[in-house]
């Protein structure tokens, strides 16, 4: 399985990474999924949200999500990018893309990815209050 | 032994400092500094029971006999996406 991560703080070019994919032709499922800053946290407005990472061990902490991914699914591919730094409200601090035969199993391993990333991965956030 | 002591997120802000050195005796596990470290900032030790930690790069449990020179990191629960 192929495996890519960007930990960057410039911005996710969705349109740049979709024109970047690379399948081979038995692949039938592309899985994106985008996370995006949302305009209120809880009761508060916010204009955007301030991404702080460990970054040496949230790569470390992603390559074995990925291990654990290629072992329970036939998967092609997965790319993930993270935001680090400030995201401004409507843009994406997250994006994942999963390549598979089918999609039941991209469907899994995105899902699955987003949720142990979540448990995991050390990135955490700071909202930006108007 | 020596070790070097990271708070990530808030914690830094409660700890009042991102690194900390720190000194302890040979067979020192990764709760007993915790233990440590939580009465040098009593407000760390509200948060113990959901505090995350790590050495190097992975996370570890209590039981984890420290070595010279480990980094260990101490955080609150991670917030990606």
């Amino acid at each position: 399985m192929k495996a890519e991560l960007t930990l960057s703080p410039d911005p996710i070019d969705e349109a740049a990474l979709a024109k970047a994919r690379s399948i081979t032709d038995g692949m039938g499922a592309v899985v994106t999924f985008a996370g995006v800053v949302r305009g209120r946290e809880g009761e508060v407005a916010i204009t955007g949200i301030d991404y702080e990472s460990f970054d040496d061990m949230a790569r470390r902490q992603f390559e074995l999500i990925f291990a654990e991914i290629e072992q329970r699914w036939p998967i092609e591919s997965v790319r993930l990018a993270h935001r680090t730094g400030i995201v401004k409200v409507n843009e994406p601090s997250l994006w994942v893309e999963v390549v598979a035969a089918h999609r039941a199993e991209a469907f899994y391993a995105c899902q699955f990815l987003i949720d142990q990333m979540k448990q995991r991965v050390p990135i955490w956030k700071k909202p930006i209050v108007t | 032994m020596k070790l070097t002591v990271r708070f990530w997120s808030y914690f830094a802000d409660v700890a009042g400092c991102r690194d900390a050195a720190f000194e302890v005796e040979e067979g020192t596990t990764l709760g007993e500094l915790h233990d440590q470290v939580c009465e040098q900032s009593p407000k760390l030790a509200d948060a113990r029971n959901s505090t995350l930690k790590a050495v190097g790069v992975d996370y570890k449990d209590d039981n984890f006999v420290l070595s010279d020179g480990d980094e260990i990191s101490f955080f609150p629960p991670v917030q990606g996406g």
